[in-house]
């Protein structure tokens, strides 16, 4: 618990909150452009929009937005003797590396909680559609908050691994646009790839690229089994790096 | 005779074929300041590191608080050692009280812990300023802080007088012997002898990776034998008597005699009057310990 209240301190007065802020809120918006642009209502409701915004942002921005925030949380520890100091003391490898993966997952999960707020907004306010947002969108952002944890895990690990700030985030969009790929190929286990996974979820329930657009109990429990597992894995392989590693002199 | 609590073993960590540090047997008694000298690039912050166990020896072992200190141990060693390596560390985005409030985060200390701490180095009116505006003395006060934090019983802290200035070095040295004084065992390593010769108890000697010199300062000095000093009637007379004995006339007019132990020192002196030349004095010269340290580095092959 320590290790995680101490993640959170290192948050202060930095740059990770306007990314959560902005980048769900810039994304929204710039789906629903078009449509504002033209007048009028979206085609179909709430779902028109929803496919515009989200399916959109699961393409790769999430993933780059997941990697900015990993490369923001790790990018103080690079910096002077920090790394020493933090190596240096009885907190395990283990601890560090769980703090750092939640950190960077909570954050994402904050994120996709403003997403869900934005497309609330802009299909209330900006376009006046009857009704509310239906309740399976709300269980997608539920899932996605989970189906992310393992994006924030390898991002957290790269940018623990590359003192660069910039290489896992262009890591990320690689990693994305491919995984994108396999997924639209439907090559079985597409979603152990961290980034397919956030993707596929994203897509559920819309009949974009790879979904059927119905969503079943095995979309669910798959994406759900994915989501423990690779968090697992990755979180285990990063300790043991992190543990192996002489520090850089 | 006090316990060990630092011990290695044929420490050695090479980069390729490059030996950075060479079977180093370091031994710090508990309650110790332990002098680690050295000239810059003499394997001083390698071999603090690998006592941390931030980077692992190629060969040889490290024993602190007597139980080997490894990955798999080191955890449960460091919550009992306080360090600092290379640069003060701290986040410079956070203020000097942020950065103090993690540290009590991550080691689950109390609020009493992380006040004293920051007493002790004389920091509690710059808690609230961002450590990014912080002077480089005082980033290097709230590193010690932060190691202090957790009252360590062995402190390691590597160059801790750089960047400071004579007062600052001079309250760093009170610091050492304060907390020396309350049974924490002290390392301090510098490449400037000075900085550190009043205050350490024991004195570690490192060249080209290689550990040239270990024991205390009389040792040190005794280690190697200052000139006998001989003011006299006649010193050319003098220096030409004992010319076999490498006899040498000063500035000053007075005869230094190299390498004499108690019993050459009589016979060399029962010769001269022998000769017929009054003696006045006979002194050890007052030998510095920069000149043992250049003599022993030097010889340590520079």
């Amino acid at each position: 618990m320590g290790a995680l209240t101490a993640e959170w301190i290192k948050l202060k007065r930095g740059l990770a909150w306007p990314v959560v802020v902005l980048l769900p809120i810039v994304l929204v918006l710039a789906g629903a452009a078009t449509q504002l642009a033209r007048g009028g209502q979206p085609e179909n409701g709430w779902h028109t929009v929803w496919v515009q915004s989200v399916v959109f942002y699961g393409l790769f921005p999430l993933a780059i937005g997941v990697a900015i925030l990993g490369s923001l949380v790790w990018r103080a520890e690079h910096r002077g003797s920090n790394w020493n100091a933090l190596m240096s003391g009885p907190t395990s490898s283990l601890r560090i590396v769980a703090a750092k993966a939640t950190v960077v997952a909570g954050l994402t999960s904050i994120m996709q909680i403003i997403l869900l707020a934005a497309v609330i907004a802009i299909g209330k306010f900006a376009f006046g559609l009857p009704g509310v947002l239906p309740g399976q969108y709300f269980a997608i952002i539920g899932l996605l908050v989970l189906a992310t944890i393992p994006v924030a895990a390898a991002q957290s690990a790269l940018s623990m691994v590359l003192r660069s700030f910039a290489a896992p985030i262009a890591v990320a969009l690689v990693a994305a646009g491919i995984s994108l790929a396999i997924l639209m190929i439907e090559v079985p286990g597409a979603i152990a790839s961290p980034y397919g996974l956030a993707t596929r979820t994203t897509q559920l329930g819309t009949g974009m690229f790879a979904d059927t657009g119905t969503i079943t109990a095995g979309d669910i429990t798959a994406i759900l089994a994915a989501a423990v597992l690779v968090s697992i894995v990755l979180v285990a392989v990063t300790t043991a790096i992190l543990e192996r590693r002489d520090t850089r002199s | 005779m006090s316990s060990t609590i630092v011990a290695t073993e044929n420490l050695t960590k090479r980069y390729g074929s490059r030996a950075v540090v060479e079977n180093l047997n370091l031994a710090i008694p508990e309650g110790a300041v332990y002098g680690f000298l050295g000239p810059n690039g003499s394997g001083k912050s390698t071999t603090m590191k690998m006592l941390l166990s931030l980077i692992q020896p190629t060969s040889g072992n490290v024993e602190i608080m007597g139980q080997p200190m490894t990955r798999d141990t080191r955890r449960s060693l460091l919550g009992d050692i306080g360090s600092l390596i290379e640069a003060p560390p701290g986040y410079a985005h956070l203020t000097g009280a942020e950065n103090m409030r993690l540290v009590q985060r991550l080691l689950g200390l109390d609020r009493q812990q992380i006040d004293s701490a920051v007493a002790t180095v004389r920091l509690q009116d710059q808690m609230d300023k961002k450590v990014r505006d912080y002077s480089l003395g005082m980033k290097q006060r709230l590193g010690i802080a932060m190691a202090l934090a957790r009252q360590p019983r062995l402190l390691i802290l590597d160059e801790p007088t750089n960047g400071l200035d004579p007062a600052g070095i001079e309250e760093m040295r009170n610091l050492l012997r304060r907390l020396a004084g309350d049974g924490v065992t002290v390392m301090v390593s510098s490449h400037l002898l000075g900085e550190i010769d009043k205050t350490a108890t024991m004195l570690g000697i490192l060249s080209g990776g290689r550990m040239i010199f270990q024991g205390t300062r009389a040792e040190l000095t005794a280690a190697s034998t200052p000139d006998v000093v001989i003011t006299c009637s006649d010193p050319q007379a003098a220096a030409a008597t004992l010319g076999s004995f490498n006899a040498r006339l000063t500035q000053d007019h007075e005869v230094a005699v190299p390498g004499l132990d108690d019993r050459q020192t009589a016979g060399v002196v029962a010769a001269l009057v022998g000769e017929g030349i009054g003696v006045y004095g006979v002194a050890r010269d007052e030998q510095s310990l920069e000149d043992v340290f250049m003599h022993l580095t030097a010889g340590g092959g520079l």
